[in-house]
């Protein structure tokens, strides 16, 4: 009896520090003659994941030594994972970053420096303003996965239904926009508006860019003015008055479901939207409708361009990735090859290495050649390269959704949030 | 060998399978739960910024509590949380318990159906189930729709939205009234009989019999799911799409712990934030336990 007690402790026991120790690390793999693994991550719909998951069964073909794993989540989500691996030290080997992010990371030294893998990941084919996006401290920290611009998305079918012509991107100002929405929502069935509220921390940028200022100042400061802040919540507010755009709280709700599916214009409930060119093919599917690509309002009359080309995403590595070499090829696979370019398509925005644009051209389908040819016409007319916020700066999307929810729902005047804007980002930047 | 010492040595192996069987849940507790505290213990004292080492900077987070706004907001947003939900909850489990405990045929069944709320609300489907009923396509406003009254998104109007969370955990009256019932039926029936004789009504008898021989147990539930709403965290997370909001009206404490840290890399204070809410659970739970020889009966 005594023995079976004995062996039964030491298996229980047993057990358990195997299963804490399991705990510990099991991300090693491949260091001897097994296959490398490599994790990828990225955030994104269904579809986006059904192509990656080609594009990764792809690069392994070609690469039998390397398996990769997949890993992927809806944008509000694949934040707060990802900085709770990476803290951990178990983050993925390639991380998809955007926005102020890739500086968040790489300030923080959790990202490579890819000038440390240049045998493997060649960026010379890659157009330097979007390359630009991933450098900074003279460091190249990620690589654009392809080049974007914030647009206005508008619905042709809900602008026919109400009898309101879709307004001249060439020439159109806010005031246009202002009337034009408020004239859609009016000729549509309730519930049809005639545009989301559209602010947004990168259409505060164009507006202000426009104005001569900016979210942020090349030297890490908020750049955005008082003034500037009050005049965009007195314009959507307006908006809000008019029935232009919905109630708040349907816009508080709206802010909590970032998916296209989601959104109004995915579900043809809008005449316009801010967003990005990318976006076009995800929402264009969502609403069944021929979706259109417009330039910012105030563009021809500004002072200053206020819309500017950026790298959609960034792929990075992490810096504690246990096999850097074989990240870099599968970034490189990414971003220089047609294999991968084929299949990604302009998902990512228009690939930002020309020669798999070039390639890709004939293979895309209407939406995406819309988007390829947007940019390709508004770039002449695109204003200064983006200033990327400092570190810290990622908590302004945040800080802006909930002053706005304020401002919308009349708890503070536009006067009052813009003053606590600038301390809060201020705060947060610090 | 006499009996007696084969006993003991029977009682002696029984133990220590006992610790053999416990010993996984020490081992978890130890490496899961008593090492975390201690390292948040540790963190709260730092700047830590989850990507770069801890730097030891004294007390200055919990300084920056006192002029930190919107950790105030969230306390006025937990505590009204919880002196609402609790007793609102507390209620329906002791009204539901009382109407079970009249005898209703099929007992074990109604038990369970009441029950399984308590088991289920916690989890994320129910907390994405409570988007679907109150948001603003939701089933509340077709149902208002249909008697020609229109409602709003009840979970993104800063009126209602805590309000949708407290309804949630009311929901889960399940386990307190699983408690109560089982309260209820240790008391004695010859109470309520001799009762009955000298003329007492149903209602005398609740306040002088059901009541004050049931404290022990409303207290039990009282201290337990107060320290529960305090700590609520994935229902207000999942319903207000992990901001808390609109105009953080739904950032109740841990969800504003949750956005330092995870969402603004703030780990230090957030784990200074916790070691706060902590002292407040401990706080008012020793002033429950002062309070308890008020108002505690216990019969014997």
């Amino acid at each position: 009896m005594r023995i079976r007690w004995r062996l039964a402790a030491a298996l229980v026991a047993g057990a358990t520090l195997l299963a804490a120790a399991g705990c510990g690390d099991d991300s090693g793999g491949g260091s001897g003659d097994g296959p490398v693994e490599l994790r990828f991550s990225w955030w994104g719909n269904n579809d986006r994941a059904e192509t990656t998951k080609k594009v990764i069964a792809a690069f392994e073909a070609k690469n039998p030594g390397i398996k990769v794993t997949g890993d992927f989540a809806d944008f509000n989500a694949y934040f707060d994972k990802l900085a709770t691996e990476v803290a951990s030290g178990r983050g993925p080997d390639v991380i998809t970053l955007g926005g102020a992010y890739p500086r968040e990371y790489g300030g923080r030294g959790a990202l490579l420096d890819l000038s440390r893998v240049s045998g493997e990941l060649k960026t010379d084919k890659i157009d330097a303003a979007a390359l630009g996006n991933g450098k900074f401290e003279d460091k190249q920290f990620g690589v654009p996965t392809g080049v974007n611009t914030p647009v206005i998305i508008a619905d042709p079918v809900v602008f026919e239904k109400a009898g309101v012509p879709l307004p001249d991107d060439a020439t159109w100002t806010w005031d246009d926009f202002v009337r034009i929405a408020t004239d859609v929502a009016k000729k549509s069935p309730k519930g049809t508006y005639g545009v989301a509220d559209p602010t947004k921390s990168d259409t505060l940028d164009v507006y202000s860019r426009q104005r001569g200022e900016g979210l942020y100042t090349p030297d890490g400061k908020l750049g955005i003015s008082k003034q500037t802040l009050v005049e965009w919540w007195t314009l959507t507010t307006k908006l809000r008055d008019a029935g232009a755009s919905p109630p708040a709280a349907t816009t508080a709700e709206l802010a909590t479901q970032p998916s296209p599916e989601q959104s109004l214009i995915g579900r043809g409930l809008a005449g316009m939207q801010v967003d990005w060119s990318n976006q076009i093919g995800a929402l264009r599917k969502a609403s069944g409708h021929p979706l259109k690509l417009l330039r910012y309002p105030g563009e021809s009359s500004a002072q200053q361009k206020g819309m500017w080309l950026q790298a959609s995403q960034v792929y990075t590595i992490n810096a504690k990735s246990k096999h850097p070499k074989e990240a870099a090829k599968l970034v490189d696979f990414l971003v220089n090859t047609e294999d991968a370019g084929k299949l990604i398509l302009t998902d990512r925005g228009i690939p930002a290495n020309g020669d798999v644009l070039k390639a890709i051209l004939p293979a895309l389908n209407e939406d995406q050649k819309a988007q390829a040819e947007f940019i390709e016409a508004a770039t002449p007319t695109m204003g200064q390269p983006l200033v990327i916020g400092p570190e810290g700066s990622t908590d302004t999307p945040n800080i802006l959704t909930r002053l706005n929810d304020e401002v919308l729902f009349n708890r503070k005047t536009p006067a009052e949030a813009a003053d606590e804007f600038a301390k809060q980002v201020e705060a947060a930047i610090k | 060998m006499s009996e007696r010492s084969l006993k003991i040595k029977g009682t002696r192996r029984e133990d220590r399978a006992a610790y053999v069987f416990l010993l996984p849940w020490f081992i978890g507790m130890a490496v899961f739960t008593i090492g975390p505290i201690l390292a948040s213990l540790y963190l709260s004292f730092t700047d830590y910024t989850l990507l770069s080492p801890p730097e030891w900077i004294g007390l200055e987070n919990f300084q920056r509590m006192l002029d930190d706004t919107r950790l105030h907001k969230s306390l006025v947003v937990t505590f009204e949380y919880v002196f609402v939900s609790v007793p609102l909850q507390l209620g329906l489990a002791l009204a539901l318990a009382m109407l079970l405990n009249r005898g209703v045929r099929g007992l074990a069944f109604y038990r369970s159906v009441y029950y399984l709320p308590s088991l289920l609300a916690g989890s994320v489907s129910i907390a994405i189930l409570w988007r679907q009923i109150f948001g603003s396509e939701g089933l509340i406003n077709q149902l208002l729709d249909l008697v020609g009254l229109q409602g709003t998104s009840w979970i993104a109007n800063p009126d209602f939205a805590l309000g949708t969370l407290v309804a949630l955990n009311a929901w889960t009256f399940g386990a307190p009234m699983v408690i109560f019932l089982a309260g209820l039926r240790q008391i004695p029936t010859s109470y309520y009989e001799a009762a009955s004789v000298d003329g007492a009504g149903p209602v005398s008898q609740f306040f002088r019999i059901t009541l004050p021989l049931l404290t022990p147990i409303i207290f039990f539930n009282v201290v337990l799911q107060m320290i529960d709403a305090f700590q609520n965290f994935t229902q207000a997370f999942v319903v207000s799409g992990g901001l808390g909001g609109p105009v953080d009206s739904t950032l109740v404490y841990t969800l504003y712990l949750y956005d330092r840290g995870f969402g603004s890399f703030e780990m230090g204070y957030a784990s200074a934030l916790a070691w706060v809410l902590l002292v407040i659970i401990a706080v008012l739970t020793g002033v429950n336990f002062l309070f308890a020889k008020k108002w505690v009966f216990y019969g014997d």
